[in-house]
């Protein structure tokens, strides 16, 4: 099996077992979202920057980051202006009175969303869905549902360019892509109909191409690739999510009372 | 009908009436990837005019009958109609000028009866009426699917779908027309039927650009045959000189080879005879001057 | 046990369909020989792959009469994963029959026997075997997405013999191709019959290519056999353009002279050789 097929990931961060990754970014979310207080988040999103700096992500996370700035408006206004029961305005201008508890309150779940959504591109950014599938379907994920993921994903840069080739091809029929709503609302049919015919058309052709390579045979599929694990990340998967899990019930009940 | 007669500019655009020229002036593109798809090509296609272009896949044919219609604008260089820079006009009304049918006929078709699919696209040049209706049974009956009209597209074979493609794109009655491989998949008789409609526009006096694998098609249903490898235009003229043996290594460094009529000829010293019937003529005419009964020198 | 991939006397007809795609055909593919199927379209090629192969009515449904063996085994008795180890078949589209589910061409190929859950060291030893065989082993560290037409055929190719069948179905492959790509999966096609010994079914339309690697040709016409026997003497025969079939160039040059009324001469034959 040469080099070039096994793609083993290096880097302290990327060379983690994909399954360590996403156990990572699930314990990320939890304690983002769980854990009252600031400290959840802020743990969160600098273990966030660190993985991404030795990944080497930064720069497309903080592109992610910039997606999230319309939620984050968002929420920052409903919370500053409109938490109930607040008392402490900071200015009153006519009906408007934003309250200082409005937006501590609003930044901390600014904070929470941040966090949570960059634990996600971290791991996104940095493990092929190959890599994860490959090793949920040693762990048991079926051949089916690999292949269905697997296949999906790679449909839609093909659906992609089919849908410029239609494009293209009723632009020289001469229908207007531009011009009013309701000219463009006329050109969906001709536009979405070729894709859609076409790729239910393909999906015959597809299903038989797959029977003729042996898909539906019996038993575990072989899985060429293997991606290095260890002891004592097998461990610290474990470990991370039970102890999550406790730090959100056990700041959720009062017992300890974090910043 | 064709325009050599009328100054260049008078003619009216969007009147079938007068087929302009078209031309590429030293047109380069490459894609927003950087991949360069044109390099410098400069043809120029004359009123009335048949020509094919061959080449590899990947020598650029695609992209350069694309920048015809307008579907994609030149990084370098000009695509002009009668003299005047298409830049400006609009894709949609471009395609009342050159029409432009593609080689997959499952990315266009969407209607659910032939005669609303021919219909979709003289429809959208603003076309109604008995004229509409005129122009979709002419339209069917060119390419044989006058017996189709109401059947669904998806329940013709592949072969006849291609053939609705032509038809839809034939019923915009464009003064000039472009094919993206016609023959590809055919059968015998779509292949006859395709030959037809080329000789049929030909000789309306409409110009007719096609893109073809097909050598023997090329030699006898065109003109002038353009070469094309990597991006560029490196050989063009008619058959006789293309697929001459002279051409021979420029084609073969096209990874390209001319019709048996040509091999054939050039080895038994005919001269040019790209298509069968000169090949049948020159053996004839060489015949002809042996004496009878004579051992002839062929 | 005899070797030979024959149908006896079949019919086929889709589900849902009112008239039969195939009607009472007879065929037999040999290990090793190359059996060309020309027709026009429509004319019933297509179903035919499907029918030999086995999918036809196991995977897609439909109903067939008369009998499918494989090397004296009934395709109906046969389980799907089963019949595509004995009997390939490819498409005309390659990147339909691409799983698009892996990085390099190494693993495209190994997609067939992985799924047989063979170990992991005869996985990669049969891998190696079938781009060997199509002659495309610079390929494999290649993405599979990014391949021009004919080489994605001949990973298509790669991956189906991957799996060792006896016999080959291809249903058009070089209908998409240029004439390199058309020339590049005719000579693997020769090849793997002589050398592994396969027996191939080929529909084709290009008659050249027929003519070409061929040793016997069938023509179909509305689901029944018109013509059948040896290549040169199917493609030559006369009823061919009436069937829809263009006969290959050679044939038709000499046709032309003669209908000429000239003589055919011993140097024109050497000359369109």
């Amino acid at each position: 099996m040469p080099d070039f097929a096994r793609r083993i990931p290096v880097g302290r961060y990327r060379g983690l077992h994909p399954v360590t990754k996403a156990i990572l970014a699930m314990v990320g979310a939890i304690v983002a979202l769980g854990v009252r207080g600031w400290t959840g988040p802020a743990v969160v999103l600098a273990a966030v920057v660190l993985s991404g700096a030795l990944a080497g992500v930064l720069r497309r996370m903080a592109l992610f980051a910039l997606a999230t700035i319309p939620l984050v408006v968002s929420i920052l206004l409903v919370n500053t202006f409109l938490y109930p029961n607040a008392r402490d305005a900071i200015v009153t201008v006519g009906p408007l009175s934003p309250t200082w508890t409005g937006a501590t309150a609003a930044l901390q779940a600014t904070m929470r969303v941040v966090a949570f959504g960059m634990s996600a591109a971290v791991f996104a950014l940095t493990t092929p869905i190959d890599d994860l599938l490959t090793e949920l379907e040693r762990r048991g994920l079926g051949r089916r549902g690999a292949f269905v993921v697997g296949s999906a994903l790679g449909a839609i840069p093909r659906m992609v360019e089919r849908a410029r080739e239609v494009v293209d091809a009723q632009r020289a029929r001469g229908l207007d892509t531009e011009g009013g709503p309701w000219r463009r609302f006329k050109g969906l049919v001709p536009l979405l109909g070729p894709v859609i015919l076409g790729a239910l058309g393909e999906v015959e052709e597809r299903t038989m191409a797959l029977e003729a390579r042996a898909f539906t045979a019996p038993g575990r599929r072989t899985l060429l690739r293997r991606l290095p694990d260890s002891r004592r990340q097998q461990l610290a998967r474990w470990l991370l999510l039970l102890g999550s899990i406790c730090l959100v019930v056990v700041s959720l009940s009062g017992v300890v009372k974090l910043p | 009908m064709t325009a050599a007669g009328s100054p260049a500019g008078s003619a009216a655009w969007g009147s079938t009436a007068a087929v302009p020229s078209i031309e590429l002036e030293v047109v380069s593109f490459a894609y927003p990837d950087g991949t360069r798809a044109l390099s410098d090509v400069g043809l120029r296609i004359e009123a009335g005019e048949s020509v094919a272009i061959v080449g590899q896949n990947g020598s650029g044919k695609s992209t350069l009958v694309r920048h015809l219609n307008g579907l994609l604008r030149p990084t370098a260089g000009r695509v002009l109609l009668d003299g005047r820079d298409v830049r400006r006009i609009h894709v949609a009304r471009l395609a009342g000028l050159v029409g432009l049918a593609f080689q997959n006929p499952d990315r266009q078709l969407f209607a659910s009866r032939v005669s609303a699919e021919v219909a979709f696209g003289p429809r959208n040049l603003g076309i109604r009426g008995p004229e509409l209706d005129e122009r979709v049974q002419a339209a069917l009956a060119d390419t044989g699917l006058g017996a189709e009209a109401a059947t669904n597209p998806y329940d013709l074979g592949y072969s006849r779908r291609k053939l609705l493609a032509l038809a839809s794109v034939l019923a915009m009655r464009t003064p000039i027309l472009v094919l993206d491989e016609p023959t590809t998949g055919q059968d015998a008789r779509g292949v006859a039927r395709v030959r037809d409609v080329v000789a049929r526009a030909a000789g309306e006096g409409r110009t007719v650009i096609a893109i073809s694998h097909d050598m023997r098609f090329v030699a006898e249903s065109f003109r002038r045959v353009v070469v094309m490898r990597e991006g560029r235009v490196v050989l063009a003229g008619a058959p006789d000189v293309v697929f001459g043996e002279a051409a021979w290594p420029e084609l073969g460094a096209a990874y390209l080879e001319p019709p048996l009529a040509a091999v054939a000829g050039a080895r038994l010293g005919l001269g040019a005879t790209p298509t069968e019937s000169a090949f049948v003529t020159a053996v004839g005419r060489r015949r002809g001057g042996a004496t009878a009964g004579g051992a002839g020198a062929e | 046990m005899s070797a030979g991939l024959v149908l006896a006397g079949v019919s086929y007809r889709y589900a849902g369909a009112l008239g039969a795609a195939l009607a009472a055909v007879d065929l037999r593919l040999e290990p090793g020989r190359v059996v060309g199927v020309a027709g026009a379209n429509e004319s019933g090629k297509s179903t035919l792959c499907l029918v030999v192969a086995g999918l036809a009515p196991s995977v897609i449904g439909g109903r067939l009469d008369g009998s499918v063996r494989i090397d004296g085994v009934e395709t109906a008795a046969t389980r799907p994963h089963e019949l595509a180890q004995r009997c390939g078949l490819l498409f005309q589209n390659a990147s339909t029959q691409l799983s698009n589910t892996t990085a390099t061409v190494l693993e495209e190929v190994a997609f067939g026997p992985c799924n047989l859950g063979l170990p992991a060291a005869e996985v990669v030893e049969r891998v190696w075997w079938a781009l060997r065989a199509v002659g495309i082993e610079p390929l494999a560290p290649r993405d599979p997405a990014r391949l021009s037409g004919g080489q994605g055929q001949l990973v298509a190719l790669a991956s189906v013999l991957a799996l060792r069948p006896s016999y080959l179905v291809l249903d058009e492959p070089t209908s998409e191709l240029d004439p390199a790509g058309t020339r590049l999966v005719a000579e693997a096609l020769a090849r793997i019959a002589g050398e592994t010994g396969a027996g191939i079914l080929l529909v084709e339309h290009k008659t050249e290519v027929l003519a070409h690697i061929a040793d016997d040709v069938v023509v179909l016409e509305r689901g029944t056999v018109a013509l059948s026997g040896p290549a040169a003497e199917v493609l030559a025969d006369p009823r061919l353009v009436e069937l829809g079939v263009e006969p290959p160039a050679q044939v038709r040059l000499e046709r032309a002279v003669r209908a000429a009324g000239l003589e055919w001469s011993a140097a024109l034959a050497e000359a369109i050789e």
